[in-house]
Protein backbone atom coordinates (compact mmCIF):
# COMPACT_ATOMS: atom_id res chain seq x y z
CA UNK A 1 0.00 0.00 0.00
CA UNK A 2 2.70 2.45 1.00
CA UNK A 3 5.58 3.09 -1.38
CA UNK A 4 8.48 5.50 -1.87
CA UNK A 5 6.33 7.98 -3.81
CA UNK A 6 3.84 8.14 -0.94
CA UNK A 7 6.66 8.63 1.56
CA UNK A 8 8.16 11.40 -0.59
CA UNK A 9 4.75 13.08 -0.85
CA UNK A 10 4.26 12.88 2.92
CA UNK A 11 7.68 14.47 3.51
CA UNK A 12 6.78 17.14 0.92
CA UNK A 13 3.62 18.03 2.91
CA UNK A 14 5.66 18.28 6.12
CA UNK A 15 8.18 20.60 4.43
CA UNK A 16 5.48 22.77 2.84
CA UNK A 17 3.65 22.93 6.18
CA UNK A 18 6.76 23.94 8.09
CA UNK A 19 7.64 26.56 5.45
CA UNK A 20 4.15 28.08 5.77
CA UNK A 21 4.40 28.12 9.57
CA UNK A 22 7.92 29.60 9.36
CA UNK A 23 6.84 32.34 6.96
CA UNK A 24 3.86 33.19 9.17
CA UNK A 25 6.08 33.42 12.28
CA UNK A 26 8.55 35.60 10.37
CA UNK A 27 5.54 37.74 9.37
CA UNK A 28 6.25 37.27 5.68
CA UNK A 29 2.66 36.13 5.24
CA UNK A 30 -0.22 38.35 6.31
CA UNK A 31 -2.89 35.92 7.37
CA UNK A 32 -2.75 33.60 10.39
CA UNK A 33 -4.73 31.23 8.20
CA UNK A 34 -1.45 30.17 6.56
CA UNK A 35 0.03 29.24 9.94
CA UNK A 36 -2.99 27.06 10.71
CA UNK A 37 -2.95 25.53 7.26
CA UNK A 38 0.79 24.91 7.51
CA UNK A 39 0.45 23.35 10.94
CA UNK A 40 -2.30 21.05 9.72
CA UNK A 41 -0.31 20.07 6.63
CA UNK A 42 2.81 19.34 8.69
CA UNK A 43 0.81 17.30 11.22
CA UNK A 44 -0.96 15.23 8.58
CA UNK A 45 2.30 14.75 6.66
CA UNK A 46 4.16 13.69 9.81
CA UNK A 47 1.39 11.22 10.66
CA UNK A 48 1.61 9.75 7.16
CA UNK A 49 5.42 9.45 7.45
CA UNK A 50 5.07 7.61 10.78
CA UNK A 51 2.45 5.25 9.33
CA UNK A 52 4.56 4.68 6.25
CA UNK A 53 7.65 3.81 8.31
CA UNK A 54 5.62 1.55 10.60
CA UNK A 55 4.24 -0.20 7.52
CA UNK A 56 7.76 -0.88 6.28
CA UNK A 57 9.19 -2.03 9.61
CA UNK A 58 6.31 -3.83 11.31
CA UNK A 59 5.23 -6.97 9.46
CA UNK A 60 2.13 -7.46 11.63
CA UNK A 61 0.98 -3.90 10.96
CA UNK A 62 1.69 -4.31 7.23
CA UNK A 63 -0.45 -7.45 7.12
CA UNK A 64 -3.25 -5.71 9.04
CA UNK A 65 -3.23 -2.66 6.73
CA UNK A 66 -3.11 -4.80 3.57
CA UNK A 67 -6.05 -6.90 4.79
CA UNK A 68 -8.07 -3.81 5.74
CA UNK A 69 -7.44 -2.22 2.33
CA UNK A 70 -8.09 -5.30 0.19
CA UNK A 71 -10.92 -6.77 2.31
CA UNK A 72 -13.94 -7.13 0.02
CA UNK A 73 -16.46 -6.16 2.71
CA UNK A 74 -14.52 -2.96 3.40
CA UNK A 75 -14.52 -2.20 -0.33
CA UNK A 76 -18.25 -2.86 -0.44
CA UNK A 77 -18.78 -0.56 2.54
CA UNK A 78 -16.67 2.20 0.97
CA UNK A 79 -18.64 2.03 -2.28
CA UNK A 80 -21.95 1.86 -0.43
CA UNK A 81 -20.97 4.89 1.66
CA UNK A 82 -20.17 6.90 -1.47
CA UNK A 83 -23.47 5.81 -2.97
CA UNK A 84 -25.40 6.93 0.12
CA UNK A 85 -23.43 10.17 0.20
CA UNK A 86 -24.49 10.91 -3.38
CA UNK A 87 -28.16 10.17 -2.69
CA UNK A 88 -28.20 12.22 0.52
CA UNK A 89 -26.46 15.21 -1.09
CA UNK A 90 -28.88 15.25 -4.04
CA UNK A 91 -31.86 14.91 -1.70
CA UNK A 92 -30.67 17.65 0.67
CA UNK A 93 -29.88 19.97 -2.23
CA UNK A 94 -33.27 19.30 -3.86
CA UNK A 95 -34.98 20.16 -0.56
CA UNK A 96 -32.71 23.20 -0.36
CA UNK A 97 -33.91 24.38 -3.77
CA UNK A 98 -37.54 24.29 -2.59
CA UNK A 99 -36.71 25.98 0.73
CA UNK A 100 -34.68 28.69 -1.06
CA UNK A 101 -37.57 29.22 -3.47
CA UNK A 102 -40.01 29.66 -0.56
CA UNK A 103 -37.63 32.06 1.20
CA UNK A 104 -37.05 33.98 -2.02
CA UNK A 105 -33.26 33.37 -2.04
CA UNK A 106 -32.84 33.23 -5.79
CA UNK A 107 -29.05 32.95 -5.88
CA UNK A 108 -28.99 30.06 -3.39
CA UNK A 109 -31.83 28.39 -5.29
CA UNK A 110 -29.93 28.70 -8.58
CA UNK A 111 -26.63 27.42 -7.15
CA UNK A 112 -28.33 24.41 -5.54
CA UNK A 113 -30.35 23.66 -8.68
CA UNK A 114 -27.19 23.75 -10.83
CA UNK A 115 -25.44 21.57 -8.29
CA UNK A 116 -28.23 18.97 -8.47
CA UNK A 117 -28.04 19.09 -12.29
CA UNK A 118 -24.25 18.63 -12.14
CA UNK A 119 -24.53 15.64 -9.82
CA UNK A 120 -27.20 14.01 -11.97
CA UNK A 121 -25.03 14.69 -15.04
CA UNK A 122 -21.99 13.10 -13.38
CA UNK A 123 -24.12 10.13 -12.34
CA UNK A 124 -25.41 9.67 -15.89
CA UNK A 125 -21.89 9.98 -17.36
CA UNK A 126 -20.51 7.48 -14.84
CA UNK A 127 -23.31 5.08 -15.68
CA UNK A 128 -22.55 5.30 -19.42
CA UNK A 129 -18.79 4.83 -18.88
CA UNK A 130 -19.28 1.91 -16.46
CA UNK A 131 -21.86 0.20 -18.67
CA UNK A 132 -19.30 0.17 -21.48
CA UNK A 133 -16.64 -1.22 -19.18
CA UNK A 134 -18.74 -3.99 -17.59
CA UNK B 1 -28.26 -15.95 1.65
CA UNK B 2 -27.84 -18.43 4.49
CA UNK B 3 -24.63 -20.37 4.95
CA UNK B 4 -23.04 -23.05 7.09
CA UNK B 5 -19.68 -21.33 7.62
CA UNK B 6 -19.97 -21.11 11.42
CA UNK B 7 -21.14 -24.72 11.69
CA UNK B 8 -18.37 -26.10 9.47
CA UNK B 9 -15.76 -23.82 11.05
CA UNK B 10 -16.71 -25.07 14.53
CA UNK B 11 -16.63 -28.68 13.33
CA UNK B 12 -13.10 -28.15 12.08
CA UNK B 13 -12.08 -26.22 15.20
CA UNK B 14 -10.98 -23.10 13.38
CA UNK B 15 -11.28 -19.65 14.91
CA UNK B 16 -12.74 -16.70 12.98
CA UNK B 17 -9.35 -14.96 13.04
CA UNK B 18 -7.63 -17.98 11.52
CA UNK B 19 -10.21 -18.39 8.77
CA UNK B 20 -10.06 -14.65 8.04
CA UNK B 21 -6.27 -14.74 7.74
CA UNK B 22 -6.36 -17.76 5.45
CA UNK B 23 -9.01 -16.15 3.22
CA UNK B 24 -7.22 -12.78 3.17
CA UNK B 25 -10.15 -10.91 4.69
CA UNK B 26 -10.84 -9.24 8.01
CA UNK B 27 -12.36 -11.06 11.00
CA UNK B 28 -15.37 -8.73 10.76
CA UNK B 29 -16.02 -10.05 7.24
CA UNK B 30 -16.16 -13.64 8.50
CA UNK B 31 -18.41 -12.54 11.36
CA UNK B 32 -20.76 -10.69 8.97
CA UNK B 33 -20.84 -13.70 6.64
CA UNK B 34 -21.76 -16.03 9.49
CA UNK B 35 -24.51 -13.70 10.69
CA UNK B 36 -25.89 -13.44 7.15
CA UNK B 37 -25.42 -9.67 7.11
CA UNK B 38 -23.06 -9.77 4.14
CA UNK B 39 -23.11 -11.93 1.02
CA UNK B 40 -19.65 -12.81 -0.30
CA UNK B 41 -18.38 -12.35 -3.82
CA UNK B 42 -18.30 -15.51 -5.92
CA UNK B 43 -14.52 -15.51 -5.54
CA UNK B 44 -14.63 -15.48 -1.73
CA UNK B 45 -17.45 -18.04 -1.69
CA UNK B 46 -15.32 -20.29 -3.90
CA UNK B 47 -12.24 -19.81 -1.71
CA UNK B 48 -14.18 -20.64 1.48
CA UNK B 49 -15.83 -23.70 -0.07
CA UNK B 50 -12.51 -24.91 -1.46
CA UNK B 51 -10.82 -24.43 1.91
CA UNK B 52 -13.48 -26.59 3.58
CA UNK B 53 -13.17 -29.17 0.78
CA UNK B 54 -16.78 -28.68 -0.25
CA UNK B 55 -18.79 -27.24 -3.10
CA UNK B 56 -20.25 -23.75 -2.90
CA UNK B 57 -23.77 -25.25 -2.70
CA UNK B 58 -22.76 -27.25 0.35
CA UNK B 59 -21.61 -24.16 2.21
CA UNK B 60 -24.01 -21.52 0.92
CA UNK B 61 -27.76 -22.09 0.83
CA UNK B 62 -29.53 -20.23 -1.94
CA UNK B 63 -33.06 -19.12 -1.11
CA UNK B 64 -35.51 -17.43 -3.48
CA UNK B 65 -36.42 -14.05 -1.99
Amino acid sequence: MYNNRRLALSIFWVVIGLVLVGLSIAEKLDSSMYAGMGGALAAVGALQVIRNLQYRRNEEYREKVDTEVSDERNRFLRMKSWSWTGYIVVLVEAIGVVVAMILGKETVQLVLAYSVCLLVGVYWLSYVVLSRKY
Amino acid sequence: MKNRIEEIRNEKGIRQEELAKLMGVSRQTISSLENGRYNPSILLAYKIAKFFGMTIEEVFIFEEE
